[in-house]
């Protein structure tokens, strides 16, 4: 009976410990002078959001932007590291391109940025959303690369020579077989791509020098200037979309854990 | 005699070891050639070799009177099957036995009425909707013939088919092999290491070693052969049986 206790109270706490830091942010974008000691917010109203929606605050174009970027980012990763990642797995040198594609992560974002952006000074690059596209595609193509080296085992060979000796091109391969079979890992190489994209900050403060305004730089920003209200609802706005996209697909996603 | 199948000279090695050396043959048509050899002789490498899979260091390989050298395997008419049926995962039964007729864009009524004849056949009826994940091996097995022959190969090239299967299944298949061979008039190669099953599948027999290639021109003299292993295996039975008769005694 106590260790079924223990679980439960156990379960509980990770629950809480999970859940609170969203039911948290909601509520404090919700609150209205909310100050020590309480430790509840004395009122709630929806004027912070009326903020964000307003366009007067520029969330909504940010939140835009970002979705853009990441969607953008996720899709050119996924399907060039996927490409990428087959003719890596056939090659005699497999391992020197294997250890090339994990040079991005040996430095920070920040650091990726501040390497870059000399040459997309002179690029022309700097300041744009094409930039900032360019600079997160190099770390997520990597990550991309890495995550589907595992799928191109043996067996996926023998069946691209299945289907060649049954009369399939290379397009009916990749179309009928490749695809459909690589449509779960696919599925979870865009969602981790995208969210490697819309969480960041370093890159994109970097490259996009201030111009290219995405919800994580709203979120610091108005932190900065103590609105911690707007902060909070442009955090929530941060976290929510991830949220739904997993929970879309977690039959999916959690299959692969 | 039809020689439906000429290979002259075939070579191919891996990094300069040689794998095949001057592998030569012909195979007349709906024949069954059974290659007997031991694990990493080159069998599997003979047999990619003839699909297009590998590309050869030398010889000449025709079928049908066309020189195969050089062509894609897709454009072949050959069918290469290994050890494990490799069903496509996302697809079921009847879908996996259909898939070259989709690649070629065959009509449905024909595809239907081919795939309903086949299945019949290879006794899957009851199974068409299940995935492969679904299936016993020996079903799965059965649904990877299907698959191969539906699309009516010049050529199949089976690479020990049944070496994961238990005794009796196995022993089913291969009468099940022997039975849809006649009845489709297939022309097939097929390769094992087990002594037992080259007697029971071919109607020629050869025996590959060090790369080399022994054709025998009848059943006797590939039992007579001491290196194919025929002789020592009755030799064997037959002490087992005068043992156990003396045991009894």
């Amino acid at each position: 009976m106590w260790p079924k206790l223990a679980r439960r109270i156990f379960a509980a706490a990770l629950s809480a410990a999970c859940v609170f830091p969203l039911g948290y942010l909601l509520v404090l974008s919700w609150a209205r002078d909310w100050s020590f000691p309480h430790i509840l917010p004395p009122r709630l109203d929806a004027s912070v959001w009326s903020r964000v929606w307003d366009g007067g605050s520029g969330i909504g174009a940010s939140l835009a932007t970002t979705a853009g970027i990441a969607a953008t980012v996720a899709l050119l990763a996924t399907f060039s590291g996927f490409l990428t990642s087959r003719v890596i797995a056939r090659h005699p040198h497999r391992s020197r391109f294997v250890f090339l594609a994990h040079v991005p992560f040996a430095m920070s974002p920040v650091i990726l940025g501040t390497c870059l952006l000399y040459l997309f000074i002179r690029l022309g690059l700097a300041g744009h959303i094409g930039g900032v596209v360019a600079g997160q595609f190099i770390f997520s193509y990597g990550y991309s690369v890495i995550l589907f080296l595992g799928f191109w085992n043996e067996r996926i060979h023998a069946l691209e020579e299945l289907v060649f000796t049954l009369g399939g091109s290379r397009r009916q391969m990749f179309a009928r077989v490749l695809l459909p079979i690589a449509k779960p890992m696919l599925l979870v190489g865009f969602f981790q791509t995208f969210l490697l994209s819309w969480f960041d900050y370093g890159l994109t403060i970097m490259l996009g020098s201030g111009r290219v305004v995405t919800l994580t730089m709203k979120v610091y920003a108005y932190i900065a200037a103590a609105d911690f209200y707007l902060a909070a609802a442009c955090a929530t706005l941060l976290i929510l979309p991830p949220l739904a996209m997993l929970l879309l697909n977690r039959r999916l996603l959690l299959a692969r854990i | 005699m039809n020689t439906f199948l000429r290979v002259e000279n075939l070579a191919k090695a891996f990094r300069g070891e040689s794998v095949l050396r001057g592998v030569s043959f012909g195979l007349e048509s709906h024949r069954t050639l059974s290659v007997l050899g031991r694990s990493g002789c080159g069998k599997t490498t003979l047999l990619k070799s003839l699909a297009g899979l590998l590309e050869i260091d030398g010889g000449e390989i025709s079928l049908q009177g066309h020189r195969l050298n050089g062509l894609r395997p897709q454009h072949r008419n050959v069918v290469y099957l290994c050890q494990e049926p490799l069903l496509f995962p996302h697809l079921d039964v009847w879908e996996n036995v259909v898939f070259g007729l989709r690649l070629r864009g065959v009509a449905e009524t024909e595809l239907r009425t081919r795939a309903e004849e086949l299945i019949q056949s290879l006794e899957l009826a009851a199974h068409t909707r299940k995935m492969p994940a679904q299936l016993s091996g020996g079903q799965r097995q059965r649904a990877a013939f299907g698959r191969a022959l539906i699309v009516q190969p010049a050529l199949l090239l089976l690479d020990e088919p049944f070496s994961n299967l238990d005794p009796e299944i196995r022993a089913a298949m291969q009468q099940l092999f022997k039975r849809v061979a006649r009845q489709f008039a297939i022309t097939s190669i097929f390769v094992t290491h087990d002594l037992k099953e080259s007697l029971l599948m071919g109607d020629r027999f050869a025996h590959l070693a060090e790369g080399r290639l022994h054709v025998y021109e009848t059943r006797e003299e590939f039992i007579a052969d001491p290196l194919t292993g025929v002789g020592r295996e009755i030799e064997f039975w037959n002490s087992i049986r005068s043992e156990a008769m003396y045991a009894g005694v």
